[in-house]
């Protein structure tokens, strides 16, 4: 198994948001995670992608552990382990969260440079295989303001994939989108799948549950 | 005539003076207010309420004062007290004065920034320190630079208050000169020059603000 989830708890402050949750990914595998507004799909995203801490439960990918329950407490990675978790994880956000003073070649480079994991030529290469694979290669250039929604989401895939992270998730991937784009976003992740990354979509929207063809998993009532 | 051939040396004296002032508190001011900003918003909240506490002196007293006491009061101050020269004084209450009121400017363009470009960077890996270099101190320099324009016209005006400690700088040339003719000319020629310099620097940071234009 790629993505090991177990038993994970969350709340804020009273709040309970979600409770023993339990799933797995596995290479090429699609896992959607649907259910209403306000269930908890962001937090769980967020959790993954330690953007937000866990109450109780265990997460790991590739045997490589983001927390584990010791004693009922959970407990999370050292730093240098936590790096290495990072790197192995990738999230599309709701909104893209582009960063708007860069081309989108520049917000695909921006992670290798400071990473420093390649050269050059090889981050060049790859940032022009994803736009490609991606169908923007006419828009690496583009600032984000300049693009269209559907177009922006292509960014901000291209930027988590740069990594070439193991898991990769999407927060609400067709809630900007219009019919059109609409079915080519699960053609790309189909695609991405194929590629044998692990993928984690939540949403709302049952057409794209059923366009997806995964495991799906239910979040509240 | 005779007015003017002892106002232009006079001015032009002055002028170092004046410039100088303004330069170096720019200069230093700009940097240490960012170093400040992120001070103020420190967890640490010990470290955050003596920031606070220090822009809210700065900001809370006239300029006037911090340079009357940082030259005549500060060196009676039990082991950090130092008796600064007159132009050490000056730059010290300058830098400290303006670093005090940029700062809060910088505060306010990063909580203007959304969280979601931080969040971003921290998904990809990038450090705090990186992410905050790369990814939003340029996007919050576009935001603030409206707002540090307005405050270096301001620097532009204040350099006058070096009177205080009796430096020598362009409305002082003024002033003799006007004394000693007997005539208001040499205070319109100096305001002309304050506009000159007001003018060119209007240009500078209308340039400065168009080099952020390149993205909405
Ligand atoms: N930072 C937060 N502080 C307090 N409550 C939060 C926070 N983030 C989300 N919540 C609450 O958690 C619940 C789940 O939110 P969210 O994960 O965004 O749901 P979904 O993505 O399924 O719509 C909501 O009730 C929301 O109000
Ligand atoms: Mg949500």
């Amino acid at each position: 198994m790629t993505l090991i989830a177990e038993n994970l708890n969350k709340s804020f402050g009273d709040t309970l948001v979600f409770k023993d949750i339990f799933f797995t990914v596995d290479k090429g595998e699609i896992l959607v995670i649907k259910g209403k507004s306000g269930q908890g799909k962001t937090t769980l995203l967020r959790c993954l992608n330690y953007l937000e801490v866990l109450d109780k439960g265990s997460i790991s990918i590739n045997g490589k552990y983001l927390c584990k329950d010791a004693d009922g407490k959970v407990q999370y990675a050292e730093k240098e382990d936590l790096k290495a978790y990072r790197l192995d994880i990738g999230l599309v956000f709701q909104n893209y969260n582009l960063f708007p003073h860069m081309t989108a070649k520049e917000n695909l480079l921006l992670a290798p440079k400071f990473l420093d994991n390649m050269t050059e030529e090889e981050m060049e290469k790859r940032a022009k295989e994803l736009l490609a694979q991606l169908d923007i290669s006419d828009k690496e250039n583009s600032y984000p303001y300049q693009l269209s929604g559907g177009q922006q989401q292509r960014v901000a895939i291209a930027r988590a994939c740069m990594l070439n992270p193991s898991v990769l998730c999407f927060d609400e991937p067709t809630s900007a989108l219009d019919e059109e784009t609409r079915g080519q976003i699960s053609k790309i992740i189909k695609g991405l799948a194929n590629q044998g990354m692990a993928i984690i979509v939540v949403t709302h929207d049952s057409s794209l549950v059923e366009e997806l063809e995964g495991n799906v998993l239910t979040m509240g009532k | 005539m005779k007015v003017f051939n002892m106002l232009l040396p006079m001015t032009m004296e002055g002028l170092k003076v004046t410039l100088g002032v303004f330069l170096i508190t720019l200069v230093l001011s700009v940097p240490l207010s960012i170093i400040v900003a992120k001070l103020r918003m420190s967890k640490n909240k010990l470290v955050a309420k003596i920031v606070g506490i220090y822009i809210y002196i700065m900001r809370g007293t006239p300029l006037l004062l911090q340079l009357m006491f940082i030259f005549f009061g500060f060196h009676y101050i039990p082991v950090i007290g130092y008796a600064f020269s007159r132009h050490q004084a000056i730059a010290v209450a300058f830098i400290l004065n303006y670093t005090a009121y940029f700062s809060e400017i910088f505060r306010g363009g990063i909580n203007s920034i959304d969280v979601g470009q931080t969040e971003a960077s921290t998904v990809l890996g990038l450090s705090k320190r990186y992410s905050f270099m790369k990814v939003i101190l340029p996007q919050v320099i576009k935001n603030v630079m409206p707002s540090i324009g307005n405050e270096v016209i301001t620097l532009v005006k204040d350099t006058s208050l070096v009177y205080i400690l009796g430096v020598a700088d362009i409305l002082k040339a003024a002033k003799a000169v006007s004394n000693t003719y007997s005539t208001f000319v040499p205070y319109i020629f100096i305001g002309l020059v304050y506009l000159l310099i007001v003018a060119v620097l209007t240009k500078v940071l209308d340039n400065v603000e168009a080099k952020f234009n390149y993205y909405r």
